[in-house]
Order: structure tokens, then sequence, then C-alpha cells
């Protein structure tokens, strides 16, 4: 976390040589603004306040392959670390989103924000599943390489007609991910879906984080696989080659086509998935996978004005007494804030 | 009292008892005879010995109480009991024989009747060194042998011979104790720390199979989206020449009509839609037009329509178009 203070123009003077085509990939990574869209490129840093159990770590470390690539997967930080610190180091890089993981009296919280002044939205966690238990119950995890080279897909479920703090939610939700240009969109860059659907039976957000496979409709197994790996076949047991192609596989297709979940592609995404054919969209879950609960909106960064849970009158003593309780613990936040001043200096 | 008394004051004289039992015997049978004569001189008032001690003790009886009495107290008077020795072996077998009758349940007290009735039939002859050292023997063995017979509850320490035993039950108690909530309390800390953490099923349920279909559902729509505002022509499919060749005459079209379109805004809004899709044709090269390196140079309009015919196949519709407008 802590850099010299020589600065990094005199550490590039003396470190290795970088090469050209590296340097200039590093410097796309940094740019602030998509070079096609010219939409400016939401960055995040995903850190956590105060000491964590191991498996909340591992749940941070879910978190940031999720907001990959645009995100600091290896970001140290130190117990006196603070909020303004990581503030400070924000500006310069570009992040401009928080995701501040903590456990205050043993309930992991989550905490979105935007990086210098705010809204921050505070989620409980209520039940989590770490990626690798997700790897772990499934009987083959999919994992493609590049999958994390791109950013996810957002889509956002159940929060339509809920009024004010799930209407600054979703535009949050919406712009922590850079925006799709359907026009100018990659399939091929379309690999993970990061699903937000309210529930709102329990007053919870599902988050679950999959990754997209097509699959080319009314091909059968044996010619995907063919295909796909790029092997002579096995055609011992067969006297003609065309049975290799007419003689039906395995007979269960398990999952059978149905039309709600194909798709007619523009362009070609991989060998098997071309522009004429129809391809059928599969989801398999990656991970992380969390329940949260919407506990509190606060106008600043981890401070301000608490806009959710509306401020109540006197009556409701019970609701009372849980606003001024997590009032309480904002105010410990900025207290630990003030605390150390220092101005350390984050590296990514 | 007196045997306990002896056992304490006995020299260890180790010529005394020969613990070699095939040897004792045949020592046995040489001074079974002179035992004999000896009792047949007590003999003549052996009906009513039993009698007399109980009524009053002889002076001889008296006289060895005295010595024994003498012996507890002194410590050195070893001679003594060096010229005693040579009488020594006799009672001693004597009393062996009786004891394997008596097999192990004689106590103490029997003992010490034997003991003074071969006293008093001894003759003044008091009982040696090795013998105080064999009672202290047997003292011993009894001692042992009891504690052997006894029988041990069902405790969970086990055989604990200590005095202390009450001590160490007491303090075994205690670190059960101490520990029982040390384990607990790391058993509570850890459940804080998993708190939330819940291990998924292998198999889907029914709320993850609706939030797959809902996000899968969220993909098809952004998916139809895109291919709406990629494709030109949805009713005509470009991998079939036909309508490959109706495309290419419209882009063609359209590439024309966009060279003559003096509007420079129009070009800049296509301009970045089609950035991408060149991107995807060569990853190294950079991805803004001024960047690469036939950037204004008009290379690439050199074979602009072969470009156009290989895209056609592909479906990329407007690649060639975009590079060349913005070229121009």
């Amino acid at each position: 976390m802590r850099q010299p203070r020589s600065g990094p123009g005199k550490r590039r003077g003396r470190g290795p040589r970088i090469p050209a085509t590296t340097l200039r990939k590093q410097q796309a990574a940094l740019a602030n603004v998509d070079q096609i869209t010219g939409a400016k490129i939401p960055k995040s840093f995903v850190f956590s306040r105060g000491k964590l159990p191991s498996t909340l770590r591992h749940l941070q470390q879910d978190l940031r392959k999720v907001m990959l690539p645009y995100t600091a997967l290896n970001l140290k930080e130190k117990k006196r670390n603070n909020l303004k610190d990581f503030v400070n180091v924000a500006g310069p890089l570009g992040v401009t989103h928080f995701l501040i993981l903590s456990n205050p009296k043993s309930l992991p919280h989550l905490r979105f924000s935007n990086s210098p002044q705010g809204p921050t939205f505070t989620f409980q966690i209520e039940e989590y599943a770490l990626a690798a238990d997700i790897a772990n119950s499934q009987k083959r995890p999919r994992c493609p390489p590049g999958i994390f080279k791109n950013s996810p897909l957002v889509v956002l479920s159940g929060f339509s007609g809920l009024g004010n703090p799930f209407e600054s939610l979703v535009e949050y939700f919406q712009h922590m991910v850079p925006a799709v240009d359907p026009s100018t969109v990659k399939l091929a860059e379309c690999q993970r879906i990061l699903l937000l659907k309210y529930d709102k039976e329990k007053e919870v957000v599902d988050f679950r984080h999959y990754s997209i496979k097509l699959q080319p409709v009314g091909v059968s197994r044996r010619i995907r696989k063919l295909m796909q790996n790029n092997q002579v076949p096995d055609l011992r047991d067969l006297k003609d080659v065309s049975d290799y192609v007419t003689k039906a596989g395995y007979g269960s297709e398990s999952e059978v086509d149905d039309e709600a979940a194909t798709v007619s592609l523009p362009s070609d995404v991989d060998k098997l998935n071309r522009a004429s054919r129809k391809s059928a969209v599969r989801l398999q879950e990656i991970g992380p996978r969390m329940t949260m609960r919407l506990v509190k909106v606060e106008a600043g960064l981890c401070s301000g004005d608490v806009l959710y849970p509306w401020p109540v009158a006197k009556e409701s003593v019970g609701e009372k007494g849980k606003v001024t309780e997590e009032e309480i613990e904002g105010q410990e936040e900025t207290e630990d804030e003030l605390e150390d001043g220092s101005e350390d200096e984050m590296e990514e | 009292m007196a045997a306990a008394s002896q056992a304490v004051s006995a020299p260890p004289s180790a010529a005394a008892p020969a613990p070699n039992p095939g040897k004792r015997k045949t020592r046995a049978k040489g001074k079974g005879n002179k035992n004999k004569a000896k009792k047949k001189l007590a003999r003549s008032g052996q009906d009513d010995s039993i009698h007399r001690r109980r009524n009053k003790p002889s002076a001889k009886f008296l006289k060895l109480l005295r010595k024994r009495a003498r012996d507890y107290n002194s410590d050195d008077d070893e001679e003594d009991d060096d010229r005693q020795q040579e009488h020594q072996p006799n009672p001693r077998r004597r009393r062996r024989d009786e004891e394997e009758e008596e097999e192990e349940e004689e106590d103490e007290a029997l003992s010490h009747s034997d003991q003074e009735e071969e006293d008093e039939e001894e003759e003044g002859v008091s009982t040696s060194a090795t013998t105080r050292f064999e009672q202290g023997c047997r003292a011993f063995r009894v001692a042992f042998l009891k504690i052997m017979a006894k029988k041990l509850p069902d405790d969970p320490l086990g055989p604990i011979l200590s005095a202390h035993k009450k001590l160490v039950a007491t303090k075994l108690a205690e670190e059960l104790e101490e520990h029982k909530p040390k384990g607990e309390a790391r058993k509570e800390k850890r459940m804080a720390a998993e708190k939330g953490h819940v291990i998924p099923e292998d198999h889907l349920d029914s709320k993850e199979k609706e939030l797959i279909k809902v996000a899968t559902k969220g993909v098809v729509r952004l998916f139809n989206a895109v291919s709406k505002a990629q494709k030109p022509r949805k009713d005509l499919n470009p991998s079939r020449t036909k309508d490959a060749k109706v495309l290419a005459k419209e882009r063609k079209n359209t590439f024309l009509a966009e060279l003559e379109m003096p509007s420079h805004q129009d070009k800049k809004s296509q301009a970045p839609s089609n950035f991408s899709k060149r991107t995807g044709k060569d990853e190294d090269e950079p991805a803004w037009a001024p960047l690469r390196d036939t950037y204004m140079l008009g290379s690439k309009l050199k074979d602009w329509d072969k470009m156009k015919d290989s895209a056609a196949a592909s479906g990329q519709a407007e690649v060639p178009l975009g590079d060349s407008s913005d070229e121009e």
C-alpha cells in the first residue's frame, strides 16, 4: 500500500524497461474514458473496513473478481488506512465506486458508494456463498480463460416502481460497470452477467453472478465437441464416417432448447456460434452469491444525511432506536476517519 | 506393637535368612531334632501353658519384653544381635510353616500371638534381627496384598494411590471446567465469523432456477437489442449468396452516399460505432483511428471492395464503410 515518496516518475526511470505494447496496454487500462464511446469508465475499489474473518476476506476477493477488469484485484490495505486515504488515491486513479466490506457486531455489511461525495448504500449481507462454494457444488464448474477480461453485464429486476431509495440504487448499479452500447458492443465480450433482483416479499436483493455460454441450436453434441476440441474424434467403433454425424450421442440432451433462451446473433462470436445461426443462451453460476438487505442510505460517502430509512417521528420508538443506532455507527466511522489523517498512498 | 517395633529397629543383617527354599529344607531336618528336644523340655507344663499365659506371664516372658523395650530404645546394640544369630533360623522356619497354613487372611494380631508363643517356648531366646526384618517384609506383604485385594470403584481417574487423591481429582475437575468454556468460546467465535455463510446445495432449487431464468431473459433481451442495432437488414440472411449480393449492393450505395455527405457531425457519430468492429478484426492495433499507422494514408482505401466482400460473408456490414468514411 505504501509507496516510496520518490514519486512515480523517478521510479519509472530506474525500473526495468517496459515494452511499448505493454505500456500502451497499461495506459489503455488506466484510461478513464472509453476509447470507443467516449463515456467515462467507472472504476472501483473493493476493500474492507475493520478486521474481517477469513470467509469474508474470500468474499472480498470474489467481489473484486466480479468487478474486473476495472478494479484493483490486489489492492492491499493496512489497518491504519482510513477512508480518506482511499478517497485521496481514488481521484488520480479515476476510481469512482467503492465497495466496502465490514463486519460490525459480527454482521457482514457491504456498502456501495460513489467515491468523492456519496451516496452510500449500506446493505446487510444476510446470506452469502463464495465462488469456491458454488464451484464445489457444481459438477462441472465453468471458468473459461478470459472471462474476467471484460466487465459483466448488469441485469436489474424487480426494482421498478419502488420509490426513491431504490431508484437511486438502480442508477448506481447501472453506472457501476461501463455502459453497454448496443450498436458497438461485441457479443464475444459479453461473457458474464451480474443479476440484481429485488425480492419484494422479503425485501432483499439477490446478488448473482453467472457466466454466459452460447450454444448453437440444432447442432448435436458430438459436432459441438468436435468443433470445440479441434481433435480427431475416435472413430474406431464406427463403420462409416457418416455414422459419427448421424448416430445420436447420448440420448438425453438434458437441457431442452426453449424458444425464450435463443438469440440470433448479429456477428460471429466464435467458431460455433456463427452469425447466421441461432444460438441458445446458457447461464452457469460462477459466484459469489449474496442475499442483501438494504439497511441505510446516506447522502455522503459513509457520512452525511440519512436518506433511508426515513427519519421517523417519536411515536414509533422501536424504529427510531434502530435509526439512532445506525447513526451512531456512522459517527464512529467518521471518527475513525479523523483519527489519523496521514497521507498514505495506495498501489493498485 | 512389639513386632512393629522390632521391624523398625532390626538391622539388616545379611547372614540371616536363606531365601533359598531347597536349602532351607535340608537345614530344617537337622535342626528339627534340636527343636524337638527343646519342645520336650517345655512339654511338661504344656497343658496349662495357655492358662499360665493368661493369668500371669512367666518371668522369662517379662524379661523378654523388657529386653525388647531396651532394643527398641537403643540403636547400637548390634553385638547382641550378632550373638543371638545362632538361634535365629529355628523360629524363623517354624513361623514360615505356620504362615503357609494361615495363608493371606492372617492378620497382625494373630502373628503377634504366634510370636509370643514362640518366644515363650524358646526360653529367653529373643527374636533376632533377621526375624524382625522378615516381619517387616511380612507387614509389607500383608499391606501390599491388602491393597491388591481391594476392589476398585469405577473411578474415571483410575487407581490413584497418592495421598493427594482428592487434590488430584479437584485439580482435574478444575482443568476440565476451564477447558470447557474455552472450547465453547472458540466455537462461538467461529460461528460468529461464519455468520451468513451458506454453503449451497449441489442442485438448483426453484429459486435459483427462477433467478437464472430472469437473468437469461435479460441476456436475451440485450442480445436481441444488439443484433437489432448491428444488423442492417433482418429479413436478409448474409450467409445466402443471393442476399449477400443484395446487402453488398446496399452497402456500396450507402458508402457512396456517405462519401457525398458533407455533414461533419454525422461522420463523428458514426465513427465511434465502427471502431469496435475494427478492433475485433485486429486486436493489436489501437482502437482510435488517429493512432493507427495507416491513419490518413488511404492504404485501406485501396482494397476496400475486397474487404467488403469478406465482411459481407461474415455479416459485419458496416466495417469497410466506416473505415473508409473515416479516412476520407
